[in-house]
Order: structure tokens, then C-alpha cells, then sequence
């Protein structure tokens, strides 16, 4: 069963997720502080990590950032505001997605298992777009030769686009088909995601050419 | 101001040539070759005091000391006026930078303050106006501070609950129905997790409502379906028996979540309250300057009290006071009203005279944009 980190300050709070994720199956770790669940994440094996924003010290802002610098650990942000301002840093920051404290523990279940489940491998060669080379039967991508590091969030929507080039996907459609949310998942994880895979895989992000933005619809991949 | 001074110089004027008028009369026996400049048909020959052409016999010394003096005369009562013009603009010039003033004050710029000049009574009236600017200001801004206080402070105290509910909420899944717990203690587990999922509610729509209040509340808009928007919200929330008539492809940009909770309040309103059938309708109307949506859901129940229907939208308002609680926050139409205002739309409360309460939703429709493609290629838009 996958192991998830359980960054939260707030000891009961800790104690009653720590419960609940046991309950739900869950191998749980746990870190009371951002320094705590930096050094966690390093020296144990974690799946995923669950990470409140409100700590003290480093902020839960701040872990996820450090995070993405060497990891492409799935993180879900734990936020107790639910604040625009907070989930939007939070995605900026590198958050595949988040929750609303309090939450009901079927809807964190629901969300960790949404951000592990992996794309299944397809025995079809690998494609190429451009400078892309996309390979669903190993699972990886490369940019120039490169193989580029990308989150399972990330590697999920690109292969949802790729998978039907020039087609356009609504923002809800990728909510659906990525994230597995319900019908009001927040698309702004769609735009945060988006931004990410370009930065990583666009030479110009201002000018992208493998994820396109068709106003007013989505997105689509190419045509290249 | 300058219409003024226009009318005094020419009051002035009209004063000088009359007597000017007169005075070419007395002279024009004695220079026949002005004469014909008389002879000469002009509106001026109506102010002549002397008939043209009548003799009339004056020295010429005599005309001098005339013209001497009416010339002294017509400059002495242009000095008056230009001073009489200067004094008004001494007195009008305070009185209309205060008149000023007060405009902006009443247009809530309580910023305003004016220069007072001089010693006099007009001078102070200048420091009086300032001085009841100033307390204005303070006065208000003190309440602003009071209100934002009260309002952060709701916010904050919602904030606060949601740390121990999250721990609660976490567990509460286990007490329900677990083995160990029977007779009295089951009935008790069965209530606190019921009470624990209202809190929540509760807590969820203080600060939803807070956040409309700091105005830190944002739109995440999606071309949205309306009657696949109606249809999902029913769906998610087992509503059955709603009967919806809205066109299909009716589409429109709005915020999917927030609509969401619109929808959701105005027909779980209806449900609660009303009888059935509850219907809800949707169509696009004209309005001012444009189209607007509107959505209609109606109830067959015994409508709103009269005196209750004014105060609906408002927060914890019930139209019963008997009744203690119901299902909801008590902030459901005042959230949804709040998320409607965010789309720039509004919401009307109203008794049919069928019976049954009508809620009336206007969204106003943007001016029709088509999508923007990098490179000219066709869209092919996939139908979920």
C-alpha cells in the first residue's frame, strides 16, 4: 500500500488524518514541521505527500517548492483557508492538488489515489512531435534527446492531450479524465498544471507549440 | 463668471452711446460733411435723442465740456462696475469652491479640505467646513475600521473552527454504526457525527460568506452548459423531482463552482420550503444594452409571507422564528446572492399569483466572442 507524509503542525488534527489515512490503508509518516518533512521525504520511501500550508517555520509553500527541486513526489496541499490567494501559490508552487480543511477522509482518499494511479503502458512505439518524443510503453519523454522529469499529474495530462492531438479538451474534460475530480473540480489545477509541462517541455512558454490554449475551450496538443 | 463681466461692459456700452449718439446730433450742423454719415440709415438713428436733420445750435466749447464730461462719466461708471465685478468675484469665488467641496464630500470624497484666504466671516466659514470634514472623515473611517474588525473577526473565528473540525470530521466516519458502541452511546455517536457534518456546513458557508466580505472572492469562469449545469447539480445532490425546461446548447461563461452553489441554493430552497413540482426554466432574454440569462425556479408551496419576502437574501434570516433550526447555515440565499452579484447578475424574490414562490435569476451575457486560435486552425470541440 502507498506510503503517504503527513506534514501538519496541528496535533490533533495530525493524530485524527494519521487515523483516518490508517484506516483507509495507508502506510502514514509523519512531520510536524516543513524542515522535518524535507529531511522525511529523503531519507524514506513516500508515495505522496499530504502538506498543510500553515507551518511554522518553513511554510508549506516554501516545502513544496524545495520539494520540486529534486522530486517529482505527487504533493496535496492541505489548506485550512481554502483561500483563491492560498491555492493559487499553492499550485505555483508545484501542488498536483488540494484539499479544503476540514475534509471528509473518501474525498483525500479519492484525491491520493487520483494523483498515484499511474497511465497504463501502451505497447505502441514511441511518437515524436518535433523535438518531443513521447513513449507510453516505457513511460517516458524526452525533449532533444533529454528525458524530461515530469510529476505523475504531469505525465498523465500530457499523455491525455498527446493521446488525441489537435483535439480540444474542455478544462473539465482534463479535470475529469487527470485528476478524477467531480464535475466542480477547480480548473485553475488544469492552468497550474499546464504552465508547469510548458516550462518543462516548451522551448518558448509564451509562445507554446505543443500545448496549445484555444480561448474560451481548453487546451489541445499541437498541431506541431 | 465671464457672462458677467460681458453684460456689465455692455450695460456700460449702451450707457456711453446714448449720449454719444446725442452728442454727433449737436455736432453735425457744423460739419456738413459728416451729415451724410447721419443721413445714412443705422440702428444707432433710434437712440438719437434729436431728430436727424432738426436744427440744432450749440458752440462748439460748450459741445467740448459736454463730451468732457460724458466720457468722464462713461469711464467713472466702468471703474464701478469693474470694481462691483471684483468684489462679487471676492465673495462668489470662496462660495463656489465650497459648493464644490461639499459636491465631492457628497460624492464620498471626505478627503476634501479648502485653502482658507483672508480674516473674514468667509474665511471662517472656509475653517468651519474643514473642521466638519475632518471629524467626518474620522468618524467614518473609524466605523469602516469597526465594521472590517467585526467582519475579519467572523472570519477569523471560522478559520479557527475548522483546525479542531478537521480532526473531527477526520474520525467521525468511525462512530456511526462501529460494534462496540450500542443503546445510549450509539444514539449519541449517531448525533454528534450528524451535528459534526452541520458544523461543518456552517463553518464552510461563515467563511465563503467572509471572503464575499473582503472581497478577496474570485471568478473561475468556463464556457459553461446551463441545462448540463442544472442537470449535474440535481444529479450530485439526488434531487429527482425537479422539472427543467431549458433549451439545449445554451451556453454562457460563468464560474462552474459558484453557479453550482446558486443553482443548489435556489432549488434546495424551493424543495425545502415550497411543494412540489419545483421547475426550474431558463431562457435568454433581452435586457439593457444586451442579453441576459434568465433563470427561473418555482415552487408550489404557499409562497413567502409578505412581510418575510424583503428580508429572504439576508444572513440567518428565517421567516419562521418558531422554527429553530433548519437544514441549512441560515446563509444559503444570502451566499448565492453574493455569488451571483460576483457575476454582475442579480437575484429577484416573488409570490405568483398561482401560489408558490418564483426565485428569478439574471445573469447578464457577454458580448459574443469567438475563440481565439493561435493559427487559424479548426477547432474541434469534443461533446462530454
Amino acid at each position: 500500500m502507498a506510503t503517504v507524509l503527513l506534514v501538519e503542525d496541528d496535533p490533533a488534527a495530525r493524530q485524527g488524518l494519521e487515523l483516518a489515512l490508517r484506516r483507509l490503508g495507508y502506510e502514514v509518516r509523519l512531520a510536524e514541521t516543513g524542515e522535518a518533512a524535507l529531511g522525511g521525504v529523503c531519507e524514506a520511501a513516500v508515495d505522496v505527500v499530504v502538506l498543510d500550508v500553515m507551518l511554522p517555520g518553513v511554510d508549506g509553500f516554501e516545502v513544496c517548492r524545495r520539494l520540486r527541486r529534486g522530486s517529482d513526489v505527487p504533493v496535496i496541499m492541505l489548506t485550512a483557508r481554502g483561500d483563491d490567494f492560498d491555492i493559487v501559490a499553492g499550485l505555483e508552487a508545484g501542488a498536483d492538488d488540494y484539499v479544503v480543511k476540514p475534509v471528509e477522509p473518501r474525498v483525500l482518499d479519492a484525491r491520493i489515489r487520483a494523483v498515484l494511479r499511474r497511465m497504463a503502458r501502451a505497447g505502441s512505439p514511441a511518437e515524436t512531435y518535433g523535438e518531443l518524443v513521447i513513449d507510453r510503453a516505457s513511460l517516458v519523454v524526452r525533449r532533444a534527446g533529454r528525458e524530461v522529469s515530469l510529476t505523475p499529474t504531469e505525465l498523465r495530462l500530457l499523455l491525455v492531450l498527446s493521446g488525441s492531438p489537435r483535439q480540444v479538451f474542455s478544462r473539465e474534460q482534463l479535470l475529469d479524465l487527470v485528476w478524477e475530480h467531480d464535475y466542480l473540480g477547480d480548473s485553475r489545477l488544469v492552468d497550474a498544471c499546464v504552465q508547469r509541462l510548458r516550462a518543462k517541455i516548451e522551448t518558448d512558454t509564451s509562445e507554446p507549440r505543443y500545448i496549445q490554449t484555444v480561448r474560451g475551450f481548453g487546451y489541445r496538443f499541437g498541431p506541431v | 463668471m465671464r457672462t458677467r463681466l460681458i453684460i456689465a461692459f455692455i450695460v456700460v456700452a449702451v450707457l456711453a452711446a446714448i449720449p454719444a449718439a446725442w452728442l454727433v446730433n449737436l455736432v453735425l450742423p457744423y460739419y456738413p460733411s459728416l451729415a451724410s454719415l447721419a443721413a445714412m440709415p443705422s440702428p444707432l438713428s433710434h437712440l438719437l435723442l434729436v431728430p436727424p436733420g432738426a436744427r440744432t445750435l450749440a458752440h462748439p466749447r460748450t459741445v467740448a465740456v459736454v463730451v468732457f464730461c460724458l466720457v468722464a462719466g462713461a469711464l467713472l461708471l466702468a471703474v464701478i462696475t469693474g470694481l462691483a465685478v471684483a468684489a462679487s468675484r471676492r465673495v462668489l469665488l470662496p462660495v463656489r469652491r465650497l459648493a464644490r467641496a461639499a459636491q465631492r464630500m457628497v460624492g464620498g470624497d471626505l478627503s476634501v479640505r479648502i485653502e482658507p484666504n483672508g480674516r473674514d466671516e468667509l474665511a471662517r466659514l472656509v475653517t468651519s467646513f474643514n473642521m466638519m470634514a475632518c471629524a467626518l472623515e474620522d468618524k467614518i473611517c473609524e466605523l469602516q475600521r469597526m465594521e472590517a474588525r467585526a467582519r475579519q473577526f467572523a472570519g477569523d473565528v471560522s478559520h479557527e473552527l475548522r483546525t479542531p473540525l478537521t480532526a473531527m470530521t477526520a474520525v467521525v466516519d468511525i462512530l456511526p454504526g462501529h460494534p462496540d458502541l450500542t443503546g445510549d452511546a450509539a444514539g449519541a455517536a449517531q448525533l454528534v457525527s450528524q451535528e459534526i457534518r452541520h458544523l461543518n456546513r456552517l463553518v464552510h458557508d461563515l467563511i465563503e460568506i467572509s471572503r464575499f466580505d473582503a472581497r478577496t472572492a474570485q471568478l473561475v469562469v468556463d464556457n459553461t452548459d446551463v441545462a448540463a449545469a442544472v442537470a449535474a447539480c440535481l444529479r450530485a445532490r439526488g434531487w429527482s423531482d425537479v422539472v427543467t425546461g431549458i433549451p439545449a446548447g445554451l451556453t454562457m461563461p460563468l464560474d462552474r463552482r459558484r453557479f453550482d452553489v446558486i443553482l443548489a441554493n435556489l432549488i434546495g430552497n424551493a424543495l425545502c420550503h415550497g411543494s412540489p413540482p419545483v421547475t426550474v426554466q431558463a431562457s435568454i432574454r433581452p435586457a439593457d444594452g444586451g442579453e441576459q440569462l434568465a433563470l427561473l425556479v418555482r415552487d408550489h408551496g404557499p409562497g413567502i409571507p409578505p412581510d418575510a419576502l424583503p428580508h429572504v437574501f439576508e444572513r440567518f434570516y428565517k421567516a419562521d422564528t418558531a422554527r429553530s433550526r433548519s437544514e441549512g447555515s441560515g446563509l444559503g440565499l444570502a451566499i448565492a446572492c453574493e455569488n451571483t452579484r460576483l457575476h454582475g447578475g442579480h437575484i429577484e424574490a416573488a409570490n405568483l399569483p398561482s401560489g408558490g414562490a418564483l426565485f428569478t435569476l439574471r445573469l447578464p451575457l457577454p458580448q459574443a466572442a469567438p475563440a481565439v486560435l493561435p493559427d487559424g486552425e479548426p477547432v474541434t470541440v469534443t461533446s462530454s
